[in-house]
């Protein structure tokens, strides 16, 4: 056979299964962006300062004065949130704290936490966000795996938007 | 073209078919853990 010609063949046949590997490297990774997060990956990837991560809290932001002492941790915003958390109750903009709204960025890669990472209002926050990532256990897993916790009120950023440094 | 060439062309194809048989057993996994998931969802 002509040699330029047998080259040819194996670099096409090279190039289709590059094509390949990579369509299906996408695919993969849609998949895995699809899957909850647990909470030993989502502080995994807080520590690595080169990933640029969203929290969003949609647990209610503050409990009333009766709900105060039968109140968990884990069930509002203010009794104890990730760092750098942004609260969103309910994923609801109406709900939303002021200083918060104008720090929710809807293009960022986004982890939504919950009480228990309850799937429905993860597909209500899903369809808001264009990366979005639901953490399995919700806070109540943060809480019980020991991982650190802020208290109080949201606190904006002093520059940027998002991203939950610990 | 020389037996080295065509070694190495042959070398490319099975990386990239050992990656490719790799990937698709992986998107296979991950496909039944979403569908698993989102069966919990329904519920």
């Amino acid at each position: 056979m002509n040699p330029k010609i047998e080259r040819a063949i194996y670099i096409g046949i090279i190039l289709v299964l590059a094509v390949l590997v990579l369509s299906f490297g996408k695919k993969q990774i849609e998949l895995q962006e699809s899957l909850p997060l647990t909470v030993d990956q989502l502080y995994k990837k807080l520590q690595n300062p080169k990933i640029n991560l969203q929290i969003i809290d949609v647990r209610p932001y503050e409990p009333t004065e009766e709900e105060e002492d039968e109140a968990e941790d884990y069930d509002f915003y203010t009794l104890a949130h990730i760092p750098g958390a942004i609260p969103m109750p309910d994923c609801d903009e109406s709900k939303t704290p002021k200083e918060a709204l104008d720090h929710i960025n809807y293009y960022l890669p986004t982890v939504i936490i919950s009480k228990h990472g309850d799937p429905k209002i993860f597909q209500k926050c899903a369809k808001k966000f264009k990366i979005v990532q639901n953490v399995k256990g919700g806070m109540e897993a943060w809480l019980d795996a020991g991982y650190p916790t802020e208290e109080d009120e949201y606190t904006p950023p002093a520059a940027g938007g998002g991203g939950g440094c610990l | 073209m020389s037996m080295i060439e065509r070694f190495l062309y042959w070398t490319a194809i099975v990386v990239l078919i050992i990656a490719l048989v790799g990937i698709k057993g992986n998107i296979s996994k991950l496909e039944q853990q979403v569908s698993q998931a989102s069966a919990q969802v329904e519920e």
